[in-house]
């Protein structure tokens, strides 16, 4: 969209602005009638006000395009400081029309824009404008000023009433003009443009472009929504803004177009999170965590996220561990941060399509040899805890005293999880647990996507359309498909976190760097070695058998005559359906599914159950839910998959068989992961689990280091079951 | 970045993104493509298998008027004609659907040479039937409240593509008069009262002369023929405005 630069003396001095509702600002500034009803309404402090009893306006006389107007405001003001006052009329009509030559000329050519300014006053020829509301005949056959001024007044004042409901709604959120009419419920689009105006001029809203520009020596354009840099933007012709080079943040695509010339609605900046607020008589963490009924081993690793939250006991302020928490990574502001990074190889190719692409190639590439280090867009955020907790721990309970921490004193608490499956999973516990808190659950077409609540519970996609919104950010399984390696939804995790709140990661497999920050004494963090049920995690056994695509021929469904699974494979797999366990068999490709199932049906009836009892199931298979269903209610015996099970699914009596496990696609946290499938549940605790491959691999070795250094610390925090018997 | 880490990416083969589904190209597609141009199938080799093979190419016509791959009721119903005849690219199934609303609607115009060069098809099967060149493509125009919405006018995109590789001059004739609500909202029968007027010839349209005032062969460009009732409502207006004027459509889906 195009928009409307102009600059006024306020008592601060000669101020550059720019609105999306020329009308709104006019009057405001002209129209002291109207500004004293504004007053009257939201309260006269800290609201801007002109110097002069008749003031003039400075207005180019084209609206720009947005992302241009910005800049040259943002030129303005920087050009301006220290010595706004002293500026004459004249200069700052030529500077007004060299900032916008300077701007233009960092852009691509062949968009010609006047340069030329006007002057507005209250008189003036430009304060006629017919289209504005309430302003019919009357008004211009009245000689009686006074009730003229009553009556700008009485506008000005109903327009500002409504603010402060829109202020609260846009709390915590970044969104794009049309998420903005949806939420607020505008009845047309010059109503939201006037009310969002009104409150951007106010300070209760910040309107800004979609895409931050270039600034002069910065590292080139970058999505506020999503935090992507030049590599993924694509500039298109434009026709809302006129422009021939308009960049779209690709990244974002999926939640709406975010592009340089699009406004994007964010509230007013966040006060102190409740997290920071000292108060007597909150019931200490040791009590808060004992009346959710966990277990030691969750109850201990409870109680020492909640001291987090609070920077009480080992967290004071002062000691190491605080400082560790507030020196875990890098502070991500939301203006002035660089952008997250992509390879300097992945900017190379994008470049070589055109000219802009090369300019900001060398720009980004001086940008980072300046900054001296490479910027890592999945840095850790300062005041970040890690909860790394077994399969089966149960980490459902174990986040509900941080929440009840958060929300009894009165802070907003965000649970983000990549899966919409465990969104709608989770939401019922959430609602038996906390029901005196207003609650939100959002996902892809959720019908609460505009609600405001204390708790939210979200897929990380939708995080994109918060900002700076809570004081507790949980994000579940951070190691999983699509959050792990996705820099947009790290950053949108960050970003939705006030600067001062802070985020608790949980984990069964956190990544190596998480695990080296953790050990290292740089991330404050806890382990829950134990299931919920106090027994061991079975420890994988290792068993040889030749590479799955000898058995069966890639794409073709059966397996070559001659070669055979081997016997004692075979064994294994009857031996535990012979035990009335469930069978889980993962193989690393969806191609050798159907192969194999139809392989296995022939052993059916040696195992002494149906062929139809076996079956496999994919992502790309539609009855996927009804065979999970089937499997758990032990119609299936025997399923074999993908990683696509490896999480989030709970079978009772389960054992675990890993084909091909040498593969590279199952590295050490999916090894970890379908490992922990087997034997969760109390009455069947020792669940047998096979990693069945050609050779040994690293990641298997470090899978069952993992499990093994797990069940050494339960045993020796005597978390396990006799433990304490034993030894206590 | 680890030195490690460098050296891996360095030595790890670039793979190509498909630019429909932005997953990797790892398989060459085996589906043939029905296109002789070498850009447009230039674009659309770069779609990897799985995206390249769910086209649903119109290869053979049913319908000798509208380019329907089964006979149809609306060229039977339909007396008065505009448009001497249309060919579409594809069968507007889900699937295209769904890649028409991701760029028409969610704006990737990452699809839009892509969907451009599918239009190839129709047109080069419009030129080898008619044995007669075009002299001019023009598209159907948006409203100007709904081209500020989008930011771009597919049809138009599409038609200044097919004009660069085939060479034939793109014009923009026309221009809407009002704006409606979406088509495809809209049932058949309301499609064709509220279209009458929609459009109207830009003065130019009135000049286009060939030497010894012999028929100008000119192309329109839309996205989707549901029951040809809007490229009808344009060939009208470029005919009221210039009878000199051939109108054949070319449109990339047919419902």
């Amino acid at each position: 969209m195009k928009v409307i630069v102009y600059a006024v003396q306020t008592v601060e001095g000669w101020t550059p602005y720019w609105t999306v509702d020329w009308s709104i600002d006019r009057r405001y500034w002209l129209d002291g009638g109207f500004r004293e009803g504004v007053g009257e309404a939201i309260g006269p402090r800290g609201i801007p006000r002109p110097s002069e009893a008749t003031p003039r306006l400075v207005k180019l006389m084209e609206p720009l395009p947005l992302g241009w107007a910005e800049a040259v405001c943002d030129r303005l003001k920087a050009e301006w400081s220290g010595r706004s006052r002293e500026l004459a009329l004249e200069s700052v009509r030529t500077g007004m029309g060299q900032a916008l030559q300077a701007v233009v000329g960092e852009g691509e050519r062949g968009n010609l824009l006047s340069t030329m300014t006007e002057i507005v006053t209250a008189g003036g020829a430009g304060a006629k404008d017919e289209n504005e509301p309430g302003r019919g005949n009357a008004w211009e056959g009245s000689s009686d000023a006074n009730s003229r001024a009553a009556r700008s007044k009485a506008e000005g004042r109903a327009l500002a009433e409504r603010l402060p409901r829109l202020a609260q709604q846009l709390a915590g959120r970044s969104l794009l003009r049309e998420e903005a009419a949806s939420m607020l419920a505008a009845p047309d689009a010059a109503t939201l443009l006037r009310e969002l105006q009104l409150a951007a001029l106010l300070g209760a809203a910040r309107l800004s472009a979609a895409i931050a520009p270039a600034a002069a020596r910065g590292p080139g354009l970058r999505c506020r929504r999503c935090g992507s840099a030049e590599a993924r933007m694509r500039r298109t012709a434009c026709a809302s803004c006129g422009r021939s080079g308009c960049a779209v943040c690709e990244a974002c695509l999926a939640l709406g177009r975010s592009r340089e010339c699009a406004l994007l609605a964010r509230g007013a900046e966040p006060g102190a999170s409740v997290l920071q607020a000292r108060r007597a008589g909150v019931p200490a963490a040791d009590e808060l965590c004992g009346r959710w009924g966990l277990s030691p081993a969750q109850r201990r690793a409870s109680e020492a996220a909640v001291r987090f939250l609070r920077g009480e006991g080992e967290f004071a302020a002062g000691t190491r561990a605080a400082q560790a928490a507030g020196h875990g990574g890098r502070e991500r502001g939301l203006t002035d941060s660089g952008p997250p990074n992509v390879g300097l190889r992945r900017t190379a190719i994008a470049a070589s399509s055109d000219e802009h692409g090369l300019r900001s190639l060398v720009r980004t590439a001086t940008a980072r040899l300046l900054a001296g280090r490479r910027r890592d867009p999945m840095a850790l955020q300062a005041r970040s805890f890690l909860l790394w907790a077994v399969t089966g721990a149960g980490k459902t309970e174990m986040i509900f005293p941080l929440l009840e921490a958060v929300l009894s004193a009165g802070g907003r608490a965000l649970i983000a999880t990549p899966r919409r499956d465990v969104v709608l999973e989770l939401a019922p516990r959430l609602a038996k647990a906390f029901p005196g808190y207003s609650r939100a659950v959002l996902y892809g077409g959720s019908e609460e996507r505009w609600h405001q609540a204390a708790l939210t519970l979200s897929t990380t996609h939708q995080l994109l359309r918060f900002q700076e919104a809570f004081d507790l950010v949980l994000v579940d399984e951070l190691d999983a498909f699509p959050y792990h390696n996705d820099p947009m939804l790290h950053y949108a995790a960050a970003a939705a976190r006030k600067p001062d709140g802070a985020t608790v990661l949980l984990s069964a497999t956190p990544p190596t760097p998480l695990r080296r920050a953790a050990s290292r004494g740089r991330l404050p963090h806890a382990k829950v070695p134990v299931r919920y049920h106090r027994h061991p995690l079975p420890v994988p056994r290792a068993l040889r058998m030749p590479p799955l695509h000898r058995l069966a021929a890639s794409g073709r469904p059966g397996l070559k005559a001659g070669v055979k699974l081997p016997g004692r494979l075979l064994q294994a797999l009857g031996a535990s359906v012979a035990r009335g366990a469930q069978v889980f068999v993962f193989v690393p490709y969806i191609r050798q599914i159907d192969g194999l199932v139809a392989y296995l049906r022939w052993s059916a009836s040696a195992w002494g159950i149906s062929p139809e009892a076996i079956d496999g199931t994919s992502s790309k298979d539609e009855g996927r839910r009804d065979k999970v269903v089937a499997f758990r209610d032990r119609q299936l015996r025997l399923l074999v998959t993908t990683t696509i099970l490896e999480r989030g699914v709970t079978v009772p009596r389960s054992d675990v068989f890993i084909f091909d496990a040498h593969q590279t696609l199952f590295d050490e946290a999916a090894l970890v992961q379908m490992a922990g499938r087997a034997g969760r549940s109390a009455d069947d605790p020792a669940g047998r689990v096979y990693f069945c491959s050609a050779y040994h691999t690293l990641a298997q070795r470090g899978a069952i280091g993992q499990i093994r250094m797990m069940n050494r610390l339960a045993r020796r925090g005597r978390y396990l079951l006799g433990s304490e018997e034993g030894e206590g | 970045m680890s030195a490690l880490e460098w050296l891996h990416r360095l030595l790890h083969p670039q793979l190509e993104a498909c630019p429909r589904c932005e997953r990797e190209v790892r398989t060459a597609p085996a589906a043939a493509l029905p296109i002789r141009h070498p850009g447009p199938r230039a674009v659309l080799s770069r779609l990897c298998g799985d995206c390249r093979s769910a086209v649903p190419w119109i290869l053979a016509i049913g319908c000798p008027v509208c380019g329907r791959s089964a006979r149809c009721q609306d060229c039977l119903r339909r007396r008065v004609r505009h448009v001497e005849r249309s060919r579409c690219a594809v069968r507007y199934t889900e699937e295209m659907k769904e890649w028409l609303a991701q760029y028409k609607y969610s704006g990737a115009e990452r699809l839009e040479p892509v969907l451009a060069a599918m239009l190839a098809a129709p047109l080069e099967r419009l030129i080898v039937e008619r044995a007669v060149p075009f002299d001019l493509i023009a598209a159907v125009p948006l409203s100007a409240e709904r081209l500020d919405e989008r930011g771009f006018n597919q049809a138009e995109r599409m038609a200044t593509r097919l004009s660069r590789w085939y060479r034939i001059p793109y014009r923009p004739l026309l221009q809407r008069v009002r704006h409606t609500e979406k088509m495809s909202f809209k049932s058949r029968r309301s499609r064709l009262t509220d279209l009458r007027g929609l459009f109207e010839a830009l003065p130019e349209t009135r000049e286009l002369r060939k030497p010894d005032d012999a028929p100008i062969s000119l192309l329109l460009v839309d996205d989707v023929y549901t029951t040809g009732s809007t490229i009808n409502e344009c060939a009208f207006a470029l005919r009221r405005s210039n009878p000199r004027l051939d109108v054949c459509g070319v449109l990339w889906a047919r419902s």
